[in-house]
Formats: C-alpha cells, structure tokens, sequence
C-alpha cells in the first residue's frame, strides 16, 4: 500500500495524461485512416470476452480488497496491475476484435511512442513545479494585504503567511499560491486555441493566455480576501467550508468562459475566416437543451458557496433549473414527452441497483439526517425536504435527460441534432453521454454509467426522451421514498 | 468537434479520478466536486458555441 500511497496518483494521471494524448495525437495525425478502417465494425459482443472480462474484473476486486485491506503485502501489486490491464483489454476485445485492434494502432504508428514520454514528462514537470508553490504563496500574501488594508484592520505574519484580523484569519499554504490554477489556465488556454486555430488570429490570440494567468491568480487572492471578510463578518464556518471549497472552482470557470468569450467575439483576436455567428442574429438550440443542467450546476456552485456544513440553499437549483425551463416553455412544447409503462419499469430497475451498488460499497458513512436540518423547526424541515425530493423527481429528470440524452447522443451524430431523430444514436455516442453522466456521480460512477445506458435504452426504444425522463424521475422518487422511509440519508 | 467534446469529457474524468471528489450517492449530481465544476464549464463552453444564423 505504501506504494500505491504514495505514487498511485500519479500513475494514475500519467494514465490519463497518455491516454489523451494517444487519442488525440492519433485522431490528428491519422484520423481519416482510422475512420475508413473503423467503418467495418459491427460492435456485435464477443462473449467469451465478455465472460474473461469479468472474470478479470472480479480478480481486480479480490486483490483490491486484499492490498486496501493491508492483508497482503506488496507482493500482489503486480497482479492487481495486471488483473486491471486484462478487464479493461477483454472489455475492449469484447467489442473489437483483438487483429482490429492491432491494425488500428499499427495505423497510429509511434503515435503511442511519443504519448508515453510526453505523459511522463509532464506528470515529472507537474511533481518539479511545485517547488514553485511556496513563493508563490509570498506573493499571494502580500497581495492579500494589499486588497485588505483598507477596508479592515489586518493581523499578518509573513514568516507563516498568517493573515486576518483578529476575529478570523487564515494560513496561505502552498496549495492556494495560485498555481494550480495558473496551470489549469495554460492547459485550457493551450487546447482551447488550438481546437479553434481555424477562428483565432495569430499570434495576437496567444495574448489571451497570460492575460488569463494574470486575471486567475488576482482573483485567486481577490477570494482569498473575500473568505477573510466573510470569517471576520462572522460567517466563519461558511468562510472555511462551502466558500473556501468551491470559490476556486467558480473563478476558474469564470475565466476560462471569459477567454472563450474574448476568443470569438473580440474581432481583435478573431481571424477573418472565423464561421461563429454572433448571437444576436443566431438561434442556439445548443442553449435550449443545455440551459436547464448548467442552471443547476451554477445555482448548486452558488448554494454550496454560501453553505457551511449544510446547504441550506439546496432549493435555488430547483428554482434556477424551474425559471429556465419556463423561459423555454414554447420550445420544450414541440418535444414529446410521452412515455409508457416501459420507462417507470427501467426507473424501477435502476433504482434496485443503485441501492444495491451503494451497500455494496458502504463505507460507514453515516446514515442518520444531517444534524442541521433534524435540529432546525419542523416547517423548515418539512419545507426543505419538500423542495429536495420536488426537484429530485422534476426538474432534475428532465434537465439532465434533456442534456445527456436529448443533447448529447444526437450531437455525436450531427452539429444539426435537432434534425436526428430521438431513435437514432452511434455507439460512441452513447457510450459517450452514458460515462459523462455516470462519472459526474461521485463514488457511485459505475451505476451512474449503468443508469445512463439504461435511460438511454427506453428513449431509444420509442424514440421518445419522456421515456428516459420517466425512467429518471421514477428512480429519483423511489430513492427519495426510501431515505425517508427508511433514514438513509447519506445518499442525498 | 468531437475532439472537443473528447478532451472535454476526458477532462471531467481525469479530474475526477485524480482528485477523488466527494461521493453522491443518488442518481442527482453534487455540484461539490471538481468534475460538476468542469461539466459547468463544459456545458457553458457548449452553449457560447452553440450559436447559428437563422
């Protein structure tokens, strides 16, 4: 376990990092190739791979509760390696003929010769930079000062880059310096220009980039100041608990926004070739399908923002998400939403697994209500579990079935899918939308997958996403009804 | 484009995994991790993009 402690991480990243650039790399520089040679698979499952699969995949759970549960040594390590290797290659070959495989990646050339390094390379550089962290955090400090100065009277100490007043004041460790967000706003700014090279001119558009930096670690200290505030106005525990946690967050996402923005809009930085239309004069269908999901995910950011150990402000998701669906109402009014009993039975299922996933992987957390909302007066309570479970077999079907299912599957068949059929989808499109939608459900990614194959499945069947939504708000109600019933309220 | 939505989506993934966000456990989406943080912007990346002439 010591290794797995200290480098798993790592690995890990580099996996990620390797597997990125192996895709891209190889769509780039051979993708027609790929195309042609891909067009004469059938995806029809090979099951006796289907069946090794699982066989190496139940290896990988034996040896993974062996080395986590510290009853081997490290001698299993290579096994339990070597188990994930097989599942995830036999997954591969159940679906892919093994020979396929083999010329698709001899099509890639030494495509995958330059990933690995580079893979390495950057995950040795990002373990280098962080000797980068601690000055930093200097400087970060100091600017935390400057912006406090004026308004309270501060309490710093430069040699822990203690600062604060007397009331509230916090450490800078290195983690918050600013450059983790700075590399973030690299990468992003690197990816984003060259996606769209065709739209930006050069070499102004590079420009964007250290303004971006520049813009990112200001306001890393601007929030940093502004959680100082909030402990010294004595909303401390919101201070260092919802605010300290997602303030990065939405200050990345609000730059990188910007920078897309300023990328396309500003006619400085946008090339005369550029096709983005400008969307006074354009429709965004992308907007319709799209608007009720990120409303949430924005109003969710917010309310955990203001949160201490409870969010409180859960409900602004069902209104955010409420407020846009009624904005869009003519529009949603051309969608069918008809559904049959075929969708509640999936809802039904998934719920049995979901339930049977999460007992599977109890991990002692407790079960019990949360100590603010059972201590809070009964109205309250009532109220906000009224909202909770409202939105849960709502607004929340429907925004994500409309983002995941209605957006997303069609858009992998075409930029026009408004014009695909609800029946039509690709493989890759489903697969697609179908792990994006389990990996944004934490611990439980694997039943979020399933879940997301299954929703997709009853749309597919009629061609109608009210069968996905009724799926959806099926399973939602079922676990509402059995955290209430039954008090099992780690699973909201 | 579908590069975008690749590197997009394996974005959310790795920073899923590498920075082991907090479980949910019901089939709604916590806005307190790292990939919810992502997805928004995926999401909103989408819509800026989203627009075409009439």
């Amino acid at each position: 376990m010591g290794f797995i402690g200290l480098w798993g991480a790592w690995i890990l990243r580099a996996g990620v990092g390797f597997s990125a650039l192996f895709v891209t790399l190889a769509y780039w520089k051979s993708g027609e190739a790929l195309e042609e040679a891909s067009k004469s698979l059938t995806l029809r499952p090979d099951y006796r791979y289907v069946a090794t699969h699982v066989l190496a995949l139940g290896a990988f759970a034996a040896l993974s509760w062996t080395i986590y549960g510290d009853r081997v040594g490290s001698i299993a390590l290579p096994f339990w390696i070597g188990a994930w290797f097989c599942a995830a290659a036999f997954a591969i070959f159940a679906l892919i003929p093994a020979r396929v495989c083999a010329h698709l990646i001899r099509i890639t050339g030494w495509t995958w010769a330059y990933s690995l390094p580079a893979a390495a390379a950057a995950c040795l550089l990002g373990i280098y930079s962080q000797s980068f962290w601690h000055p930093l955090a200097r400087v970060t400090f100091a600017l935390v000062k400057v912006l406090l100065e004026p308004f309270v009277p501060i309490v710093a100490d430069p040699s822990t880059l203690t600062i604060g007043t007397d009331r509230f004041y916090v450490q800078i460790a290195d983690q918050c310096s600013g450059f983790e967000g700075a590399g973030l706003m690299l990468a992003f700014g690197l990816t984003s220009l060259w996606l769209f090279r065709k739209e930006c001119r050069f070499p102004r558009a590079f420009l964007l980039i250290p303004c971006g930096i520049a813009a990112l670690f200001v306001l890393n200290a601007m929030r940093i100041a502004a959680l100082l505030m909030l402990g010294n106005a004595g909303a401390d525990r919101i201070a260092a608990g919802g605010f300290h946690s997602v303030a990065g967050w939405i200050t990345f996402t609000g730059v990188a926004l910007g920078f897309t923005v300023a990328a396309v809009r500003i006619s400085w930085f946008r090339s005369r070739e550029s096709t983005f239309e400008e969307t006074a004069t354009a429709e965004n269908p992308t907007a319709t399908y799209l608007l009720p999901f990120v409303g949430i995910l924005a109003a969710g950011i917010t309310a955990q923002a203001a949160s201490a150990d409870f969010e409180w402000l859960h409900p602004i998701r069902f209104l955010a998400a409420a407020g846009i669906l009624w904005m869009h109402r003519k529009k949603f009014a051309q969608i069918d939403w008809q559904f049959s009993w075929f969708g509640p039975a999936v809802g039904a299922g998934i719920f049995v697994i979901w339930i049977a996933a999460d007992r599977l992987l109890a991990n002692g957390s407790s079960h019990a209500m949360p100590h603010a909302l059972a201590d809070a007066p009964q109205g309250v309570r009532a109220l906000w579990i009224f909202i909770r479970a409202l939105a849960a077999v709502t607004t929340v079907p429907i925004a994500e079935e409309l983002a995941f299912r209605g957006f997303l599957i069609r858009r992998m068949i075409s930029s026009n899918f408004e014009a695909v059929p609800f029946h039509k989808f690709t493989w890759l499109g489903l697969g697609v939308s179908s792990v994006a939608f389990g990996l944004l459900h934490g611990n439980l990614w694997f039943a979020g997958i399933l879940a997301g194959l299954a929703y997709a499945w009853a749309m597919l069947r009629r061609g109608r996403i009210g069968e996905a939504v009724s799926a959806h708000a099926t399973t939602n109600l079922l676990v509402a009804m059995y955290i209430l019933l039954f008090h099992q309220w780690h699973l909201w | 484009m579908k590069i975008t939505f690749g590197f997009l989506l394996l974005l959310a993934g790795g920073s899923m995994f590498a920075m082991a966000g907090v479980g949910v456990s019901a089939p709604e989406i916590g806005s307190g991790s790292a990939g919810s943080a992502v997805a928004l912007l995926a999401g909103a990346l989408l819509i800026v993009r989203g627009s075409r002439k009439k």
